[in-house]
């Protein structure tokens, strides 16, 4: 019995780091915004989840292959992203990130309620990829799917890193956000930089939400609350701007989660997970990957 | 007339929650944990009446107690981080409180019945007012004339010494550090005195709603606490009353005839209400105007 | 809203000028306001209860409308509000709603707000040290056990799922004598929910099943697997899970994936909805649920039409709505309800003694017995999902 409780609890932490993918699809997204604008998008989980209903909705009578409902996803998510930067940051002074806050915040009550509106509530069925591929490893069994989504989240960051390392765009986005007045001079178009980081981080958005709805196969628009705290968490626990961390912190919050769930049930999982959070941030306000504590 | 009546009722204890977020937002911190607090008031002073058959004065000076002294607790560790740390700091904790109730079982046995929190089940029949004969009238003026203390003091004290240095505060740390403010301990204060409001406000929530959950208290209405502050504008406490009255009067209650379009609008208005004033309903400039025009009656206003 | 409240009762108008031949020309108007969620992720509850009211409505008003107390004949006009199931909310609809000349609210769908707002009624009648709100409300949708017990001005007519789950698991003993092992599941932090898992353990108990233990989730949550596994390696004969639909196919996709089957598969009474069906038909096949509307026979059949044309669904959340309408025709006409605004606290009165006086009702399945307590107890049968539709199992 005690080999088989270990067992089991190394399943549940592996179950949780996979699905902990999804979290740091939609921490990465987050954690991009903060990056270039030091704003906060509190509609981005609901965008993501509105992306995917989207997707859905567009197609629905049409029999396509999942794939190609990503790829809508996707499409979605980035003009909803452009969207997104229209309607809330645009014509709302810099700064200022407390209207921004509050706009967003708006936002997500509109994404929200616009969805339910459409689907009456109703959680819809998504189509799934890999479901049915389980991978055996010795004694545990880990999720195809779930495979698919956390692979899907390290290309996504490399890509993410080529273009904002590798890229004209990427070396303007990292100016506007180290020094927005100074790019500006420069001839960089401050506007041009935050509309393209919010369709990039939409269209990532839109694959999150893909994934989420393809690993949970159903979307609800009761998601989107839970989920945007779930990204901020993982934004804040990898250090506010850093993707690699956004990954870890998200792959740790899965984890911890099934272990806490595995070892106190559910009505104490997440009130330790909160009370472990509130901690780590008090002491380490960094992030994962802090390098001097304490400095904004 | 009851209708209005319980609107306005509503209407006091969300400007209470509102305020409570008001007194940290004045020192430059947004704190989600304003819903613990409220959450604490409710619950404690839902208990002392129901539980312990107190008047509901004692009982709400306990809950302001109870609920100030958990925030000046949280304070201490929590205020050393600033920023979305904070945001997200303030969450996990206000969620923890939250999850505290739901795993809260105190349940007394009173002839055939259960009284008393039920972990996710709640906390039902916390019937004080209607036991008593209030009428709503009267319950009204009893919210408002604590919404009014409390609106007063605050007032009182943004012109005083202490609201100067917590706008100094809110507006350079590093400046009003270097001229001796210890930022910790406004910023504590702060957090405490928005404790005691919230404890306050949730004390009347429970006794209005008469019947509690978990659910309630979550991010959502963290995020209405303070949300009406910024939304009203920071410059005085009218913005929060007015964002008050917006969201709950006009977008909850004065859309009800677009039916289903009023729920749309909510969302869409608050993000058009931020892009037309960034700065809050009421901001500095508006302020300024309305001192200039209603300069001989701004005493009266204030008291 | 209102626009359209006056398209309809124009409309009715001139639908009872057709059918009437001129003595139109004294028709009144009731109207009955209905009230529940209709934003938020239950929205639709709200949606099927609303159509469910109005289609009844239709068929009154068709049938010649109800008798008022004074011998004229009137037609229902129904009137729907938004509490997006939050509990201040709920309360400032009441207060509304009481504010007009209404003689009664049906409503609400969430059982958080009907704890709430049947709180602030009376909960005495004749006690006039209670000042709570004194203005009979009769509960469609809101599930919570025993929650009418709460005020006395506070009717249901929702199904007793104590009953349900009672004689559903006699039923089951009976049937498949040799199936021992159970194994609960629960979404936790949803009170109804919680509060019915109670009701099927405590059952399943008292016939001779023996219960494992339990597996525990929140209303939200999107991941089972630790769940799951709890309940493999318990490896019951019956898996029970009270849940709504959104986490029951959570689950279900779980137990496919992990190669949980048990020989048996219970629900949620609200989960005998569409939105299963929707969510996850495959793997919700099998799954047996008690519930108090199927269209069986012709008269459940034709509200269901009825319903579908108004924009719902009927199921047996929205089928009690359906009901109320013909209970309160039953009851303005009995106690000779005035319906003018000078009769209206004497109505609201007449029509809690009503009410409460009730000792049967109509019901589409049958005629529902009240207990003291101001609940129902409706006929009930079971069903089972099979490719794709909700089908009769067993009629008891």
């Amino acid at each position: 019995m005690d080999y088989l409780d270990f067992i089991d609890t190394i399943q549940s932490i592996a179950d949780g780091v996979l699905f902990g993918a999804t979290y740091a699809l939609l921490g990465i997204g987050f954690t991009l915004i903060f990056g270039v604008m030091h704003k906060i998008n509190l509609s981005y989980a609901a965008a993501s989840i509105g992306a995917a209903y989207a997707s859905l909705l567009i197609l629905a009578g049409f029999k396509v292959p999942p794939a190609f409902v990503f790829v809508l996803s996707a499409l979605c998510g980035g003009v909803i992203g452009g969207l997104v930067y229209w309607i809330g940051f645009k014509f709302i002074p810099l700064n200022n990130p407390l209207a921004t806050l509050m706009s967003t915040l708006g936002l997500l009550l509109l994404i929200d309620e616009i969805v339910v509106h459409t689907t009456q509530g109703v959680p819809l069925a998504y189509p799934v990829l890999f479901s049915d591929v389980i991978i055996p490893a010795g004694p545990f069994n880990l999720r195809g799917d779930l495979i698919f989504v956390f692979m899907l989240g390290c290309i996504c960051m490399v890509l993410l890193l080529l273009l904002i390392y590798r890229t004209r765009l990427g070396i303007a986005t990292r100016a506007v956000s180290q020094q927005p007045v100074a790019s500006a001079l420069c001839g960089i178009s401050t506007t041009r930089v935050n509309i393209l980081t919010f369709v990039i981080t939409g269209v990532l958005g839109g694959i999150a939400g893909a994934m989420i709805g393809a690993a949970i196969g159903m979307l609800s628009p009761l998601l989107a609350l839970p989920l945007t705290v779930k990204g901020l968490i993982v934004c804040v626990i990898g250090g506010l701007g850093s993707i690699p961390g956004a990954i870890l912190a998200g792959l740790l919050v899965g984890g911890l989660e099934n272990l806490f769930q595995f070892w106190r049930g559910v009505s104490e999982r997440d009130l330790y997970i909160m009370l472990l959070l509130f901690i780590f941030l008090v002491f380490r306000p960094g992030g994962l990957f802090a390098t001097a504590p304490g400095r904004d | 007339m009851d209708f209005y009546l319980g609107l306005i009722q509503i209407i006091g204890v969300h400007t209470l929650l509102g305020l409570s977020a008001y007194c940290v937002l004045q020192t430059g911190q947004v704190s989600l944990a304003q819903a613990g607090f409220f959450a604490i008031g409710a619950y404690v002073a839902g208990m002392l009446t129901v539980l312990g058959h107190w008047p509901l004065i004692p009982a709400l000076i306990v809950a302001a107690v109870l609920g100030g002294a958990t925030a000046c607790a949280v304070g201490f560790p929590a205020l050393r981080v600033k920023g979305l740390m904070l945001v997200v700091a303030t969450t996990a904790f206000g969620e923890a409180v939250r999850l505290f109730f739901f795993n809260f079982n105190y349940q007394l046995e009173r002839g055939e019945l259960k009284i008393g929190p039920h972990g996710g089940e709640g906390f039902r029949q916390i019937r004080y007012f209607p036991e008593n004969g209030w009428s709503t009238l009267e319950v009204a003026i009893f919210i408002w004339v604590i919404v009014v203390i409390v609106m007063a003091a605050l007032w009182w004290m943004d012109r005083t010494r202490a609201g100067a240095v917590l706008r100094a505060v809110g507006q350079d740390e590093f400046a009003s550090q270097s001229s001796g403010i210890n930022i910790t301990a406004v910023k504590v204060t702060a957090m405490t005195v928005g404790g005691v409001i919230a404890g306050i406000g949730g004390g009347l929530f429970a006794h209005y709603t008469t019947h509690i959950e978990h659910v309630q208290f979550g991010v959502a209405l963290a995020s209405f606490a303070i949300a009406y502050p910024i939304l009203g504008g920071l410059s005085n406490v009218f913005g929060t009353l007015i964002a008050v009255i917006f969201i709950q009067g006009f977008l909850i209650e004065g859309l009800r005839f677009m039916g289903d379009w009023r729920n749309l609008l909510f969302g869409g208005l608050i993000v058009l209400a931020m892009n037309v004033r960034p700065r809050g309903l009421i901001d500095e400039n508006t302020s300024a105007l309305f001192k200039r025009a209603l300069w001989p009656r701004k005493d009266r206003a204030g008291a | 809203m209102k626009g359209l409240n006056i398209a309809a009762a124009a409309l009715l108008c001139g639908a009872a000028i057709c059918l009437s031949d001129g003595a139109a020309a004294q028709e009144r108007i009731v109207k009955i306001t209905g009230f529940g969620a209709k934003s938020g992720v239950v929205r639709v509850f709200g949606v099927n209860s609303e159509a469910a009211m109005k289609a009844a409505a239709e068929v009154i008003n068709a049938s010649g409308g109800v008798t008022l107390g004074d011998g004229t004949k009137a037609k229902l006009a129904i009137e729907f509000l938004d509490d997006r199931c939050n509990a201040e909310e709920g309360i400032s609809v009441v207060r509304r709603i009481a504010a007009t000349d209404a003689f009664i609210a049906v409503g609400p769908t969430c059982s958080n707000v009907a704890e709430s707002l049947f709180g602030i009624l009376q909960k005495k009648v004749n006690d006039p040290s209670d000042s709570g709100l004194q203005f009979p409300i009769i509960a469609d949708v809101a599930a919570k056990g025993g929650l009418a017990k709460i005020s006395e001005w506070a009717f249901r007519n929702v199904p007793s799922e104590f009953e349900m789950y009672k004689s559903l698991f006699a039923w089951l003993r009976k049937t498949h004598p040799n199936l021992k092992s159970i194994w609960g599941g629960v979404e936790k932090d949803f009170a109804h929910s919680n509060a019915t898992f109670n009701v099927m353990i405590q059952q399943a108990e008292s016939n001779q099943f023996q219960v494992l233990g339990k597996s525990e989730w929140l209303l939200a949550d999107t991941t089972f697997s630790t769940q799951v596994r709890e309940m493999k390696r318990a490896n019951p004969e019956i898996v029970v899970i009270s849940a709504h639909p959104f986490t029951t196919c959570g689950v279900l996709r779980e137990m496919e994936r992990q190669g949980v089957k048990p020989k048996l598969l219970i629900g949620l009474t609200s989960s005998s909805s569409i939105e299963t069906l929707q969510g996850c038909a495959k793997q919700a096949e099998g799954i047996i649920i008690p519930t108090s509307f199927a269209p069986v026979n012709a008269e459940a059949q034709k509200a269901a039409t009825n319903v579908a044309k108004h924009g719902g669904s009927a199921d047996l959340h929205s089928a009690a709505a359906y009901e109320i309408m013909f209970i309160l025709k039953d009851v303005i006409e009995k106690q000779k309800i005035m319906a003018r605004p000078d009769t209206v606290a004497a109505d609201r009165v007449k029509m809690r003694v009503g009410l409460a006086g009730l000792k049967t009702t109509f019901g589409l399945l049958g005629t529902v017995g009240r207990t003291e307590d101001r609940e129902a107890i409706k006929p009930y049968l079971y069903v089972h999902a099979k490719k794709g539709t909700w089908q009769v199992l067993h009629t008891p």
